[in-house]
């Protein structure tokens, strides 16, 4: 790499980095956060053009700021209608902050900005998609295009999302304010779940695809750790995020150089990343013991237990039934259950873990037709050696997963046992 | 999630349909895909033409044959195709309900594949 692309990812970085804040001043001194979003968006373009070539200012959030506040008073002085509000606008604006600050006055941190952008961005009259969109656009700083094409859809609908999502949270007069201290835990709720799918999306990818887009595993821990630093004490923040490390830690060896998918007890070991685990276990651990149990900080600590063994074969199985069970108490749901059968045909035999899917399988229609019920079945059943119910079970899961590298994986594993 | 919606038909249907009705069922599913382009969730509609202009190619031996008219020697065709992409199947599925052909005929939902590994 060279030094100028160097300094060019540099530039990108401080200004992703620096958009929520601009932006969460600009909201919170003049509201309209469509039109401040645009306008920012605005500023943060003339960074990336200017930046490289002329330097970075001396106080380059000052500098964004009032260059975007100046893209917001230009955008509505040419709506000539609008007369009055710009008069508004000029008196609510100290005439000094309408020249660039100097390097001395730095701003405020603008955590507080952050927290409650996130806040808007996942406000519950936004759906999941909508909610996802304009986070990594209004906090993550992403271009329309780069979230297009990170989740495969044509820019004119992204942009089209985006758009109307601004126009929902202003039709729902939702206003740029943290949320009553009652309020706070659910809405809080909603941040860590937008994040956790953008992980989801980004880690669901497979390594050779990902050439094209965009990171969205890196931008979700990027933006969890941001809200770590706002949300210092939350234990489901720490816990998402020492998920997300802890998962993301064994990127590199869940799919070979074809793309085919490695079960965890095939990976190897040796190539997960030691940095990250360190950091999520020592996260984690810190949550647990410190803070209110909630069921991020459960995964994690599953994820953990993984990373932690040495080898498969010498995983705490017993440790990983009780987290899952831990976990059923506090979110009931079929994956889950489905989950610590697997758990459970470790520590008690694969019958015992065939015996609770059956139950499962009774209790929930949805799950019996679930590829990966199926999947798991297939699992147990060669564990026992029923190799023709194993193959029906793992044909049966091929069928009814809509993932290429899945139906590849229990493809394969139907075809090994094949008479 | 992507999702095709798709519409079969046979030439009689298409023959058999009146002449002054066509205006009103082309304004209908204008309606139709200018409403779910606006919420972002229709990304493309194609409609196919007459079956009459369908070729199959097939290679032998190194060398293209192309022969008229459709793969599937059946009366029913395809014959225009969608390209959803929403929350999930319960939302493609009241989508698939808003489509007008849905209340003349039948449509059909399929989900599409994706290059995704499985999730944690």
């Amino acid at each position: 790499m060279t030094t100028e692309r160097t300094g060019d990812r540099r530039v990108e970085d401080l200004l992703q980095r620096l958009a929520p804040r601009v932006l969460g001043a600009l909201v919170r001194r003049y509201g309209q956060f469509d039109a401040c979003e645009d306008a920012v968006a605005e500023a943060l373009l003339a960074g990336v053009l200017r930046w490289p070539e002329e330097g970075v200012p001396d106080n380059p959030q000052g500098w964004l700021f009032t260059v975007a506040s100046r893209r917001l008073i230009d955008q509505i002085r040419s709506e000539s209608a609008r007369r009055e509000r710009e008069r508004r606008l000029m008196a609510a604006t100290p005439a000094a902050e309408m020249l660039a600050p100097g390097p001395e006055e730095q701003a405020d941190s603008g955590t507080d900005d952050t927290l409650a952008l996130l806040f808007l961005c996942c406000h519950p009259v936004l759906t999941a998609p909508s909610q996802i969109a304009l986070t990594l656009r209004a906090v993550g700083g992403l271009t329309t295009a780069e979230i297009a094409r990170a989740f495969l859809v044509p820019e004119a609908t992204m942009a089209q999302r985006i758009s109307r999502a601004k126009q929902r949270i202003r039709d729902a007069g939702a206003t740029f304010a943290m949320p009553e201290p009652e309020d706070r835990p659910e809405r809080l709720k909603a941040v860590l779940h937008v994040l956790y799918l953008i992980f989801n999306e980004g880690y669901g990818t497979s390594a050779g695809s990902s050439l094209q887009r965009l990171d969205l595993t890196a931008e979700a821990i990027r933006l969890t750790r941001q809200l770590r630093t706002v949300a210092p004490l939350d234990g489901e923040v720490q816990g998402l995020l020492a998920l997300m490390l802890l998962t993301d830690a064994r990127r590199a060896t869940r799919t070979d150089a074809q793309g085919n998918l490695v079960p965890l007890a095939e990976q190897d070991r040796s190539r997960w990343d030691a940095a990250l685990v360190s950091e999520g276990v020592d996260l984690i651990t810190r949550a647990l013991t410190s803070t209110r149990l909630g069921p991020y900080q459960v995964q994690a600590a599953i994820a953990a237990v993984h990373d932690e063994a040495e080898s498969a074969e010498k995983t705490d199985w017993p440790q990983i039934l009780a987290l899952y069970e831990t976990l059923e108490r506090l979110t009931p749901n079929p994956v889950v259950t489905l989950n610590r059968a697997v758990a459970l045909a470790e520590v008690s035999g694969p019958q015992a873990g065939l015996d609770l899917l059956a139950a499962l399988e009774r209790e929930s229609a949805a799950l019996a037709d679930n590829h990966m019920l199926h999947a798991v079945r297939g699992h147990l059943l060669e564990a026992v050696g029923e190799r023709d119910a194993a193959r029906e079970a793992y044909r049966t899961a091929a069928r009814r997963t809509r993932s290429l590298p899945e139906q590849r994986y229990l493809d394969a594993r139907a075809r090994r046992l094949q008479p | 999630m992507k999702f095709m919606l798709m519409i079969y038909g046979n030439q009689e249907t298409w023959s058999a349909y009146p002449a002054e009705e066509w205006p009103k069922a082309i304004a209908a599913v204008d309606a139709f895909n200018r409403k779910f382009f606006e919420t972002g969730e229709l990304l493309g509609a194609y409609g196919l033409a007459d079956a009459v202009q369908a070729k199959t190619v097939r290679v032998r031996a190194g060398a293209p044959a192309v022969t008229d008219g459709p793969y599937l020697e059946t009366k029913e065709y395809l014959a225009s195709y969608y390209l959803l992409d929403c929350v999930d199947e319960a939302r493609a599925l009241e989508i698939a309900a808003e489509m007008p052909y849905a209340a003349e005929n039948a449509v059909e939902l399929w989900p599409v594949m994706n290059e995704a590994a499985p999730q944690l």
